[in-house]
């Protein structure tokens, strides 16, 4: 087994693991209580649509992190050569 | 503390049923698909030998089979029990028309977001019976989501049945990785809210997996196809919706994830691997199994895992384990950091 690359990979997903608590920890304490419309029949959906949106943009930075380490650990140069670092 | 109650100590005993009944089951389409020419060749070794294929459907029937038993039996909710059904029934059918008419790549997703349709629509019909729509997060108490939470039920279907689908290239990654998560989340469930049908369901699941796991080990002796891949899949997420484990979940699937994301990232389309010009790993004259030093071939996990040294199939999949393990490890601390 390719224990340096396991180690590698645990790095990566405690990492990712203790930013996605942070993003949730986000969205319960900031995002969720906001009013962005306070109209009762269309602002509600208005608001989910927002939040929504703020959600999606927190999942993509997420993943563009992951995606930096990834590559930074695994993948010198350029991603396309498959070297040790 | 381990609950006692005899609900689910019940519940756990008729799971338990679900091994054999997958093992037997597993071996009954072993022998038909062969005999039926149902074959897929296993391409990570030398001798290329010929294995059943479509033998993975031993696991969404033996879950059909034992969540009808545990409803008579009176045992859980007749509803949530539906939902679950038929979730993974409509996505082992997907999966299986799949197998038979190999679709195009981007039709499994939408298909499969269809099979999420039935929590969402019980879930109308009867509400706080299939989903709750208070997200519980760890650390930092829950929030609701009355509008958001339904219309990502389809969407959380399809994403976790094409997750899995997608890490299954060498013997017993998936059923190994699928009873790893289950039995995570069962022990998380035990620990923390024994709901029964959540035990049931999970406990369920991992025997189920590891009774296909028995024959798909390495070296497989049957393939799970389509029809294996997307059940299961779908069947952690519906679980994952059913009892209220979304957040742990997708910690447990931590490895299906980067493989997905890598994969889609490099490609950027959805496509089957059989459609890839560029195979992300190639076979070695001694048998090994070594990273494509093509450019255009997608980054996927194992090539991760190949980075720099080639390696034995067995010692990939162990390393894959070892993921599972670790990912499954951070899933069960997600749960026991969620206040209920």
């Amino acid at each position: 087994m390719n224990q340096r690359a396991v180690a590698l990979q645990l790095l990566v997903f405690a990492t990712q693991w203790g930013l996605m608590i942070v993003g949730f920890g986000i969205l319960a304490l900031v995002v969720a209580p906001l009013r962005i419309q306070s109209d009762p029949s269309l602002g509600r959906y208005f608001d989910a649509a927002v939040k929504a949106m703020i959600a999606l943009v927190l999942s993509i930075s997420w993943l563009f992190i992951w995606d930096r380490q990834v590559r930074l650990y695994f993948y010198r140069k350029r991603e396309d050569i498959t070297e040790p670092v | 503390m381990l609950p006692s109650g005899w609900e689910v100590t019940t519940a756990i005993l008729l799971a338990i049923v679900s091994f054999p009944v997958s093992l037997v089951l597993t071996r009954v389409f072993m022998q038909t698909n062969a005999r039926r020419g149902i074959i897929g060749i296993d391409v990570h070794k030398l001798s290329k030998p010929r294995i059943p294929e479509m033998c993975g459907a031993a696991i969404p029937v033996t879950l059909i089979l034992l969540s009808s038993a545990y409803v008579l039996i009176g045992g859980g909710n007749s509803i949530t029990m539906l939902a679950f059904s038929l979730v993974v029934g409509s996505a082992a059918v997907v999966g299986a028309v799949d197998d038979r008419l190999k679709m195009r790549g981007i039709y499994k997703p939408l298909l499969t977001l269809l099979c999420g349709l039935p929590i969402v629509a019980l879930g109308l019909l009867y509400p706080n019976q299939v989903y709750n729509p208070t997200l519980q997060v760890p650390l930092f108490g829950s929030f609701h989501l009355p509008i958001i939470y339904p219309l990502s039920g389809p969407v959380a279907i399809s994403v976790t049945s094409n997750t899995t689908n997608m890490l299954d290239p060498l013997n017993g990654t998936m059923a190994g990785g699928v009873s790893i998560i289950s039995a995570a989340l069962l022990i998380g469930i035990l620990i923390t809210d024994p709901a029964p049908s959540a035990v049931f369901l999970y406990a369920c699941l991992l025997f189920s997996a590891l009774g296909f796991f028995y024959f798909n080990r390495y070296p497989s002796r049957a393939f799970a196809g389509n029809v294996g891949q997307l059940s299961v899949g779908a069947a952690l997420g519906a679980l994952a919706i059913l009892s209220r484990t979304e957040i742990a979940s997708i910690v447990a699937m931590f490895p299906n994830i980067q493989n997905s994301f890598f994969f889609l990232s490099k490609i950027k389309r959805f496509t089957e691997h059989r459609a890839l010009t560029a195979k992300p790993t190639r076979l070695l004259d001694d048998g090994r199994l070594a990273s494509s030093s093509d450019p255009k071939a997608p980054l996927t996990l194992v090539r991760t895992l190949l980075v720099g040294r080639p390696a034995k199939e067995s010692e990939i999949v162990s390393a894959i384990f070892a993921l599972y393990l670790i990912s499954a490890a951070l899933a069960l601390i997600t749960m026991i950091l969620i206040r209920r």
